[in-house]
């Protein structure tokens, strides 16, 4: 839409004012690392991050939701939905890549009303990467470095101050009402662009081919001994479906009061790496082996998504799951094998 | 008319039916549901017309083996409360070493006035209809298993690794610290709550059905465990299982 400018020393101004009107989820310290979190106070937000354990999806998808509440005594149901309107601050193009396609895959065909709910209260400010995150990130490979859409405002640090892409009216309304701006300068210009073109060479590329021809890769690769090599040392412990963010299946319970007459439904997140999830009633497994799940995972990732949900990309390079892997399964080792073995 | 509900115990530290005390004091729609007929730490009643038994502590006397058959012929339902009578528990390190050294150095010269056995879990025994695991068990967990077995459900015990939990709470993994944990092949449940505190898991809720522990063994290798390490470590809590095959 527009291009403003801000100065360093009013985004922290920005996200307190947000904050008087919002629920405000953003980067926080967390041990030795970081998480997203509700800000108690604009101080809190840490946008040096490298990456956090959970994806930010966690506020588009909480990792246990209430969908509705009922009675059998009085035969009812009540639909419950999270009404608050939040900001989700801080979140790295990877990520919004991501919740990009999260969007679609809940939107199509019959709408995911608790999503779409809360994607509708939800706005996105996101900050553009300048360095790698660590050795385990392969952004480029993925080409979710950077991000033209799916932000209401998306900050580009640039020293003393952030240039700041306006993505939607509401990312407009959210800039002008919270905070200074100016339009940029010609001066400030050149410098973004100068930033911009030199990030480029700052960030690996880590696979051995391009992004776009996984599924072309994928397809070939369904029988390769890959997954039997890899699947002799996974623990199907679903860490890496846990802190992916493009991960969205999910599990559903019901939990009913002692006498019977009242309960809940809820979801939770679910993984494709458990034993019970491709466990059917009669007690037969469709993927029973670790070397099936992990083969199923890497189809999802590398092919499956790309193809149900064309523009879209079941994997954004975050390098998450490569970092919560005990046991290194990570999708460079295994894609780049892949590539190897069949000598594309 | 209410479900009568008793609990017993047999080699264990108690701590789990204390947990179940705890837990009735902020839970007491669940002293509504039910009638507790027998509990020794807590009611000087000893009715034996229980439908459900409870049953904390392992099995380490071939005497003890008569009154868990016999609560098991009373017993509709039969739950196993806590690490020893789920997996054996910490009782069954007794286990790794022969039966009379073991003896001997509990006892000494009166070693032969106590008849004890290998440690195992009531399984071994009888067939357990439910198990709470843990050492001690979750008290959230305890009333969510006594609201399945009421309503006739499966109980909901999760049987995949605690590194779901840990991921979830957004915490450290514990070998990224330079520490160890069993979460890889530990059964879920506790809220991960071991490494939330700062430990590594040392696996009181035993393996999940399907445990890689071989991979487990690598990867306690890998970063810095010897072998005797290892060895302590998988069999602190699980050391039937693990001496079993």
């Amino acid at each position: 839409m527009s291009l403003k400018i801000i100065n360093k020393e009013d985004l922290l101004p920005f996200v307190s004012n947000m904050l008087r009107e919002y629920e405000v989820l953003g980067p926080v310290a967390n041990d030795t690392g970081f998480k997203f979190a509700a800000l108690t106070d604009a101080a809190q937000v840490r946008l040096d991050y490298n990456t956090t354990i959970l994806p930010p999806r966690k506020a588009l998808l909480p990792t246990q939701e209430t969908l509705f509440t009922f009675r059998t005594d009085m035969p009812s149901v009540t639909p419950a939905f999270d009404m608050r309107w939040r900001v989700l601050f801080g979140v790295h193009t990877c990520d919004l890549h991501a919740m990009r396609m999260l969007d679609e895959v809940f939107a199509r065909g019959n709408p995911d009303a608790h999503y779409m709910k809360r994607r509708a209260t939800t706005a996105i400010v996101s900050v553009e990467c300048l360095e790698a995150c660590d050795e385990h990130s392969f952004c480029k490979s993925m080409n979710t470095l950077t991000a033209t859409s799916g932000f209401d405002l998306h900050l580009i640090g640039l020293g003393d101050f952030y240039a700041v892409d306006v993505g939607t009216t509401a990312g407009d309304a959210l800039l002008e009402n919270h905070c200074k701006s100016h339009e940029a300068t010609r001066p400030e210009l050149v410098l973004l662009d100068k930033t911009m073109s030199a990030k480029w060479a700052k960030f690996p590329s880590r696979l051995s081919l391009e992004g776009k021809d996984l599924p072309a890769l994928m397809g070939i690769s369904y029988k390769s001994p890959v997954w039997e090599e890899i699947g002799v040392r996974c623990f199907g412990c679903g860490a890496c479906n846990i802190v992916c963010p493009t991960c969205y299946c999910f599990d559903v319970r019901d939990e009913v009061s002692l006498d019977g007459k009242t309960g809940e439904r809820s979801r939770i997140w679910d993984s494709c790496q458990l034993d019970e999830f491709a466990r059917v009633g009669t007690g037969e497994n469709f993927r029973k082996t670790h070397a099936q799940r992990l083969r199923h995972r890497f189809m999802r990732k590398g092919k499956y998504i790309a193809e149900a949900y064309p523009g879209q990309q079941g994997c954004v390079g975050c390098g998450r799951c490569a970092r919560a892997c005990l046991v290194d399964i990570t999708p460079v080792g295994v894609w780049n094998a892949l590539h190897k073995a069949h000598a594309m | 008319m209410k479900p009568k509900v008793a609990f017993f115990d047999f080699t264990s530290c108690e701590g789990c039916q204390l947990t179940v005390v705890d837990s009735l004091q902020t839970h007491l729609d669940l002293l509504d549901a039910v009638e507790i007929v027998q509990f020794r730490e807590a009611i000087s009643e000893r009715g034996e017309d229980y439908a459900v038994a409870f049953v904390e502590g392992s099995i380490t006397r071939e005497s003890d083996q008569a009154r868990l058959k016999q609560i098991r012929e009373q017993a509709a339902i039969l739950v196993a409360l806590g690490a020893c009578a789920h997996i054996g528990g910490v009782n069954a390190i007794k286990n790794l070493a022969p039966l009379d050294d073991v003896r001997q150095y509990v006892y000494g010269d009166k070693h032969t006035w106590y008849a004890t056995y290998a440690t195992r879990p009531i399984s071994a025994v009888v067939p357990v209809d439910a198990f709470i695991p843990g050492c001690p068990i979750d008290r959230e967990e305890f009333i969510r298993v006594v609201k399945a077995v009421l309503l006739g459900k499966k109980p909901p015990i999760p049987d995949y690794p605690m590194c779901v939990e840990c991921k979830l709470k957004e915490n450290i993994c514990v070998f990224h610290k330079g520490g160890f944990c069993l979460g890889p092949v530990t059964r879920a449940g506790c809220g991960a709550i071991c490494p939330t505190y700062g430990d590594g898991c040392e696996g009181c809720r035993g393996a999940i059905s399907n445990p890689n522990r071989d991979s487990m063994k690598n990867v306690l290798a890998e970063h810095g465990l010897t072998t005797e390490g290892v060895l302590a470590r998988m069999t602190m809590f699980n050391a039937y299982e693990v001496t079993k095959t």
